[in-house]
């Protein structure tokens, strides 16, 4: 089973197409999401990114990914609920109203975000991080150190996360509870975890970058990749039907 | 092949060298065995032969060490890279990729090996190591001994003049360790390659190794042939290494005046000098 952003193997459409164009497309569905308000437009769009999980098989990773979003969404949700005074007031504040207006805006906040993180999300389960890094380098001419970086960044989350979990549980073996009380105790018996945390990420980190220089790292070219990364119909197809998407939004937001 | 001329090296944060006159010489096609207690300067000998230090740990660099005629210290990393295959001790995290097939390419697309030649290498490479099976696999998927297979594939892959390993078969089960040691030293035969490995199952290192070198607080106790080696067994065990339990027998049984000869490296030598002497 694949961790949090670790690369899934499949055969599905999404998988195989070129990692550019997934990112590109991700890209512009993303801007689609932000482009309109129209609860309803966002609706559809978030139910094509189930649909897009569903067609490779990653419903599972999808849900926990939207559940993710969901929590951190909400916050912003309440937020903007206690401070957008708009519509039939629903609840009186000292400092103004809760409104239907204000409900509306944080349940269109709260789909946009689960709507436009879903497909960028797929694109790091349904592409390999070399083919994205190489693929960046060839397509868009991007220095092999940035699209290196970056992927690189994206590669460690689950080595983290796993190293996180790792240390919880040798300090729940240890007498600490962290499944009793309250979100304030679990963040304050956390905090002292970060410390042998950010040990292990560093030395990780230099190791690793210690590994690429001894095999090569400042010798790579643009031309160095193995495999080619030819954009073919399918991403052309699926970049314009995302570009028709941000046109749509655009043009929903301007009626709007 | 590598030429080490009184060679110490202390730490930057260190208090005392992790190494100290250190001289060494192996030649091309030698496979070498390094061995000694924890924190006795074997893999700060490996660092220094294959350039991280002083290129990435830096330090007090005394000596010279020097690869098919490079000083490890005043050439870029990069061009020692090119000389020197490295397996480092923490496989987990000198992977640079999330897939078998990627890490073994990285290699082979940085040095520039011309692109006929890479699916052979690659396939050749992953075989060797009895991992075929695994190249669309993600690493994080993998066990242990697995992983340590595809770091040890991905440098034999790119076919170095110098294989630095270190422990590289800490993880492995011990058919799987056999395997891995049959393969470097039918490797450095073949290919003409220096191989040096740093390794605490002795047994192994001197039933393969060529020479076998015992490092004691950061200086060579011993370094000359494993039978030659193994004849000072109490030294070994006074110094934190472990003597395989056949020599042990054949050196109590040399002592005791009941036969003679060198010290037996493995199970089959130690049984013939056992049965000579009962004969």
């Amino acid at each position: 089973m694949s961790s949090f952003l670790e690369y899934v193997p499949g055969d599905s459409m999404l998988h195989r197409l070129n990692p550019v164009a997934k990112l590109g497309a991700a890209a512009l569905f993303a801007v689609a999401c932000f482009c309109s308000g129209s609860l309803a437009f966002l609706a559809v769009l978030l139910a094509a990114g189930f649909l897009l999980a569903a067609s490779c098989g990653m419903v599972r990773q999808t849900l926990g990914l939207a559940r993710a979003v969901l929590a951190f969404s909400l916050v912003l949700a309440v937020v903007q609920l206690l401070t957008t005074p708009a519509g039939a007031q629903l609840a009186p504040l000292p400092w103004g109203y809760i409104g239907t207006g204000g409900l509306l805006a944080a349940l269109t906040t709260v789909v946009r975000l689960v709507a436009a993180a879903i497909p960028l999300f797929l694109v790091f389960y349904a592409t390999k991080l070399n083919d994205l890094t190489n693929a960046a380098v060839k397509v868009l001419r991007v220095p092999y150190r940035y699209a290196f970086a970056f992927t690189s960044t994206v590669r460690f989350i689950p080595v983290f996360m796993n190293d996180m979990k790792g240390i919880m549980e040798a300090q729940t073996a240890r007498g600490v509870e962290f499944d009793t009380g309250g979100m304030v105790k679990k963040a304050r018996l956390m905090v002292p975890l970060c410390v042998p945390l950010l040990v292990s990420s560093v030395r990780k980190t230099n190791s690793a970058a210690i590994a690429a220089e001894v095999r090569g790292f400042n010798l790579r070219t643009v031309d160095s990749g193995y495999k080619g990364y030819p954009l073919a119909v399918r991403d052309v197809a699926a970049l314009a039907a995302c570009a028709l998407l941000v046109a749509v939004s655009v043009a929903l937001g301007a009626a709007g | 092949m590598i030429r080490i001329t009184d060679f110490s090296f202390r730490y930057r944060e260190g208090a005392a060298p992790a190494v100290s006159g250190v001289s060494l010489a192996i030649g091309r096609g030698e496979f070498v065995g390094v061995t000694g207690a924890a924190g006795s300067g074997k893999s700060t000998l490996a660092y220094a032969m294959n350039g991280i230090v002083p290129h990435c740990y830096p330090g007090d660099f005394y000596g010279s060490v020097e690869v098919d005629g490079m000083d490890t210290c005043e050439a870029a990393l990069t061009d020692v890279s090119c000389v020197v295959g490295s397996v480092c001790q923490d496989v987990e995290s000198q992977f640079v990729t999330s897939v078998v097939e990627d890490e073994v390419l990285y290699g082979l697309e940085n040095f520039a090996v011309p692109r006929g030649e890479i699916e052979s290498r690659l396939t050749r490479a992953l075989a060797d190591m009895g991992i075929a099976d695994l190249r669309e696999r993600a690493i994080a998927s993998l066990s242990g001994g697995q992983k340590q297979k595809v770091a040890i594939a991905s440098v034999l892959a790119l076919r170095p003049k110098v294989l630095v390993l270190d422990e590289p078969t800490a993880e492995l089960d011990p058919a799987s360790s056999l395997s891995v040691f049959d393969l470097l030293a039918r490797y450095a035969r073949q290919h003409g390659t220096a191989v040096v490995v740093v390794e605490q199952k002795i047994a192994l290192l001197a039933r393969y190794a060529d020479a076998l070198v015992v490092m004691e607080e950061g200086r060579i106790r011993f370094a000359d042939a494993p039978a030659a080696v193994l004849s000072h067994d109490e030294e070994l065990v006074r110094i934190g290494v472990g003597c395989p339990r056949s020599t042990t027998l054949v050196n109590r049984l040399r002592a005791a005046g009941v036969c003679s000869g060198r010290a037996a490296r493995t199970v089959r030598e130690a049984c013939d000098v056992v049965k000579e002497a009962v004969a």
